[in-house]
């Protein structure tokens, strides 16, 4: 074994042991305050406050966080190695909130679809908009202008989305601009039970799919000369992206910046190269960061929660903004 | 100066419209009656003299400051992108207000007048020193993603303290989205103050950014310090939108649209087009919140959503004609 393998085997435990560590305070920490004690009794029994905590209380919460933090996380990684750019991600190009639009539509219109059928509509939408608007005169598509496009795709739908939450009434309104900022307050098994079924659907299909990923990153002369449809290949693989995204969404609302910085973070510490260890990182790191958020955005001003959105809206942006400065200096960008 | 006429009238167009669409009986008569004979008994003069007047007044500060705001950080960026609210510098002048009243558990006008300034300014330096402005010419894409990402900051800094503060959703809606709704409560007095500040010094220094967007080797020769300009345009940038936030809330999207409109009627001459931006800024300003009164009765849009409509698509358009070189 190489020294690179071990510090990859020790990257992606130090990813693990952090989600686990994640996990465990987010279920500690709260309202009331648990020990670690407390939980291990009831996981273990089934009984006392622990075991109420996980399975009512904070439970469901963490589970459904877990979900839609490496469903974004993922898809944030798919994008960033297909476009090889570290901005290209569904939240920075309008795509999660393009889902978000089409959730608060169908509550809007009083629908009876399923929220993830609605929610992926809206992602497709948006990033079919956004790639067809991006294309240039000349046939040609810049990965940065796909991103402005994006930009501006994500300041529409974001207008869109005020517009319709002034129809609702008050209270309905006051809620609907929370779930729009990302929010994971009340979920319960169903919401959670929902993510990882979809997830895992997707999770299949990425690992077939992933293998065109890799021959893409070789460039399109090699990997058409091993035989691959490049263009089938890079929409099937944005299309499941999409989806992955449109899963997290539909569960925590377009929380923003998660699918952003989970990519760069998960490689970064597990030093991951290859597009599907890229990918389980970022999903591993995506699920942190969510579990993270909704830990402070409830705990941070007590007895209050807030959305986990703010959260990451607080942290993700200077996270771009660092990002982007050093793409500059590299000159990227 | 046919165009320039064109905005005038639309600029009446729209004040009239403001004072009287909505009103429901006697139109415009009555609006005439309520300026003219005012009569401090009748409700429906009343209603005009506290909601109407004081909302027309702070469309005319708010457009025609954020329409001037953005032509000066168009020309001095020459990035078509530049627009005081995607930047980020509305935004620090509402977070600015935001914590400033939170710290010190009052929210008066004289606190907001005190505080959206600063506010303005440290944004405005900041997203400069991010998008790379202080090390040479900051490309706009650089830059816009800077405004983005220090926007979106600051926005979650303001909706965590409004949430956490329980305030209502319009309180919500003002620091987040920008709104003429409730004008008649913002200092209106202090902050046309300085937007005038603002619209003389931008009017002031204008040829000299002229001579600044040659490039400053340029400039220098023709006697000009590249430095202090770009100081004055800070502090013109700054009065303008603090100003506007101050009576509007951060209204993003005006500072885009206006000066491509103002070019066309200020014939490329930068103080003819700081004039006509004002003029248009506050005439789309208007309109743009008529249409949000009058679109779904009896709810209202927030002119911040409606501007935002009319100026995503925009602001597409504009990135997709950015050349590739100038993405730099």
């Amino acid at each position: 074994m190489n020294a690179k393998t071990m510090a990859g085997i020790r990257g992606s435990l130090i990813l693990a042991a952090a989600l686990l560590i994640a996990i465990v305070l987010s279920l500690m920490i709260g309202q009331i305050r648990l020990s670690a004690a407390d939980l291990w009794t009831g996981l273990l029994t089934g009984k006392g406050p622990g075991a109420l905590t996980l399975r009512v209380l904070r439970g469901p919460g963490v589970v459904t966080a877990i979900g839609a933090g490496a469903a974004l996380g993922a898809s944030g990684a798919i994008f960033q190695i297909l476009l090889r750019n570290p901005l290209a991600a569904p939240d920075v190009m309008g795509f999660t909130s393009g889902a978000g639009l089409a959730i608060v539509c169908g509550v809007l219109a009083g629908t009876s679809l399923p929220m993830p059928l609605l929610s992926a509509a809206g992602g497709l939408a948006a990033a079919c908009l956004v790639a067809i608007l991006a294309i240039k005169r000349d046939g040609s598509q810049v990965p940065i202008t796909l991103i402005l496009v994006g930009l501006g795709i994500g300041f529409l739908t974001a207008a869109a989305n005020s517009f319709v939450v002034t129809r609702l009434p008050p209270e309905q309104a006051a809620e609907a601009q929370r779930w729009l900022t990302g929010s994971l307050a009340a979920r319960d098994w169903g919401h959670a039970g929902q993510v990882f079924g979809c997830g895992t659907v997707l999770a299949v299909i990425l690992v077939i799919q992933v293998r065109a990923l890799s021959l893409l990153e070789l460039g399109d002369d090699l990997a058409t000369g091993l035989g691959l449809k490049s263009n089938r290949a890079r929409l099937q693989l944005a299309g499941t992206g999409v989806l992955l995204a449109a899963t997290g969404v539909a569960v925590a609302g377009p929380v923003p910046f998660i699918a952003l910085m989970a990519g760069p973070l998960g490689m970064r510490i597990t030093g991951a190269k290859q597009p599907g260890g890229r990918i389980l990182s970022a999903a591993v790191a995506g699920a942190i960061i969510t579990v993270l958020a909704d830990l402070a955005a409830r705990s941070i001003v007590p007895g209050l929660q807030l959305p986990a959105g703010v959260m990451t809206g607080i942290f993700g942006a200077p996270y771009l903004l660092w990002l982007l400065s050093r793409e500059m200096d590299a000159g990227d960008i | 100066m046919r165009a320039m006429a064109v905005a005038v009238l639309a600029l009446v167009l729209a004040a009239v419209l403001t004072l009287t669409v909505g009103v429901r009986e006697g139109g415009f008569s009555l609006v005439w009656q309520a300026l003219s004979a005012f009569d401090p008994n009748d409700p429906a003069h009343i209603a005009i003299q506290s909601v109407r007047m004081p909302r027309l007044i702070a469309g005319l500060i708010a457009g025609a400051a954020l329409g001037m705001a953005g032509t000066i950080m168009q020309a001095i960026t020459r990035n078509p992108l530049a627009d005081p609210g995607i930047l980020g510098i509305n935004a620090g002048a509402a977070f600015a207000v935001v914590i400033g009243s939170l710290i010190a558990g009052r929210a008066d006008n004289g606190l907001m007048a005190a505080l959206a300034f600063p506010g303005a300014a440290a944004a405005a330096v900041a997203v400069f020193a991010l998008g790379g402005g202080l090390k040479g010419d900051a490309g706009p894409v650089r830059l816009t993603l800077a405004g983005v990402a220090l926007s979106a900051m600051l926005l979650s800094f303001v909706s965590a303290i409004i949430l956490a503060r329980n305030e209502a959703l319009e309180v919500f809606r003002f620091w987040v989205t920008g709104s003429l709704a409730q004008a008649g409560m913002r200092p209106l007095g202090y902050m046309a103050i300085a937007a005038v500040f603002g619209a003389c010094l931008a009017i002031a220094i204008a040829p000299r950014i002229e001579a600044l967007s040659l490039g400053s080797a340029l400039a220098r020769g023709l006697g000009t310090k590249p430095g202090r300009i770009q100081l004055g345009a800070l502090v013109a940038v700054t009065a303008l939108t603090g100003a506007a936030v101050g009576v509007a809330g951060p209204v993003a999207f005006l500072g885009l649209l206006v000066p491509r409109l103002a070019r066309r009627a200020g014939g490329h001459v930068l103080r003819r087009e700081l004039i006509a931006s004002a003029i248009l800024g506050a005439a789309i300003l208007l309109f743009a919140d008529t249409i949000g009164r009058i679109v779904i009765p009896p709810t209202e849009i927030r002119v911040g959503t409606m501007t935002a409509l009319i100026g995503a698509p925009m602001f597409i358009w504009m990135a997709r004609r950015l050349r590739a070189g100038a993405s730099a």
